[in-house]
């Protein structure tokens, strides 16, 4: 039996599972032998280089976790040949913004950095304390999700940096909600995207993601990679508010954001119609 | 400018920026009104335009013993001080 894909990108598992079910073990077995020897081996010394290298650590950490990104869903493409990935030719026109997006599975902050070489992004206090994670984190300049105990100092710095990051072409990736969803609706937003966007003047770009959590469910060990599934990355919206008018609300912005992400959630992703903006990548 | 000024320009601040009204001049602005690390910079900046000059690098650090608006309020005053005697 041949798969199919559904209206919404995603179809029914094939059948023999237990075949499939090799298949998934082997292929994730890949993956995390990618995340974890490649990054040593293939990626450690050009770390380590951009360590020492003088001025713009973090541009060329920001530029080494892209490629390392993008090294990942290139052998997610070559191994998993029943998932298409159709990314938003737009997207890659995207500079200078908060880019704030729904957020389903982990595979969600990979895709979207491995779109773009100059990019930060915000992660959980918790990570900034792991061993090697909490290093590349920093050194990325990546900002702490709270600025609470020793992290306040560096949440400071990279919040004094934004605006010039921003300015010089760079995108910050968000995920409001903070956590992800579960059932695909959008979740409460934290405001402090929207906030940094204020203190920026940043536009934002509104980027919907699909299908990402049928790949690598929340909870389970293995990719799901013999389902026939279509990873989308969609810009819904640019928007450009007027930040020093006497009618800008922050809540109003926030809702904006959220009543167009629903819009997109509650309309149904029509895989041969496209939208007509859609491309394989 | 008085402190009665300040207090006002300060609460005026607070509804127009960042949609915080008729806070208690005592309320911990961080648990009560969830004022984080972005606010506070938005806010240094609004006390630069208040005080016509930017604030140092040790005036800024001073900051972050901020919680209240009381707090705030002081902070501007011994900022202004500083100021108007050079």
């Amino acid at each position: 039996m041949i798969p199919s894909a559904g209206s919404d990108g995603a179809a029914t598992r094939p059948s023999p599972r237990w075949l499939f079910g090799v298949v998934d073990f082997g292929v994730t077995i890949v993956l995390w032998v990618y995340f974890t020897l490649g990054f040593v081996v293939f990626f450690g010394p050009f770390y380590l280089l951009a360590m020492i290298m003088g001025p713009d650590r973090h541009l060329r950490f920001q530029k080494l976790n892209h490629l390392f990104y993008r090294g990942f869903i290139t052998i997610c493409r070559l191994l998993m040949p029943r998932q298409q990935w159709r990314i938003d030719p737009r997207l890659a026109g995207v500079r200078s913004s908060v880019i704030v997006c729904n957020h389903i599975s982990y595979m969600d902050p990979i895709l979207l950095i491995a779109q773009y070489a100059r990019h930060t992004t915000i992660a959980k206090n918790r990570l900034f304390g792991f061993p090697i994670l909490g290093w590349l984190l920093r050194n990325s300049g990546y900002l702490p999700s709270a600025s609470q105990g020793n992290l306040a100092g560096l949440t400071s710095r990279c919040l004094a940096a934004m605006p010039a990051f921003l300015a010089s072409g760079g995108n910050l990736i968000v995920f409001p909600e903070g956590t992800r969803s579960r059932d695909g609706t959008v979740g409460a937003f934290n405001a402090g995207a929207f906030k940094i966007a204020r203190l920026c003047r940043a536009p934002l770009a509104v980027v919907r993601i699909r299908n990402t959590n049928r790949l690598f469910m929340p909870g389970k060990f293995l990719f799901n990679t013999c389902s026939a599934n279509t990873h989308a990355l969609e810009l819904l919206a640019q928007l450009t508010p007027d930040y020093g008018g006497t009618n800008f609300s922050l809540t109003d912005l926030m809702a904006q954001v959220r009543a167009i992400l629903e819009e997109s959630h509650e309309s149904r992703f029509d895989l041969h119609a496209g939208r007509g903006s859609l491309g394989d990548s | 400018m008085t402190r009665s000024e300040i207090t006002q320009r300060i609460l005026t601040i607070f509804s127009e920026r960042f949609e915080i009204d008729h806070p208690g001049l005592d309320d911990d602005l961080r648990e009560v009104h969830e004022f984080d690390s972005i606010d506070a910079i938005e806010l240094l900046r609004e006390i630069e335009i208040m005080l016509g000059s930017e604030l140092t690098h040790e005036e800024k650090r001073q900051s972050m013993d901020i919680s209240t608006i009381n707090d705030i309020v002081d902070y501007v005053q011994s900022l202004a001080a500083v100021r108007s005697a050079r």
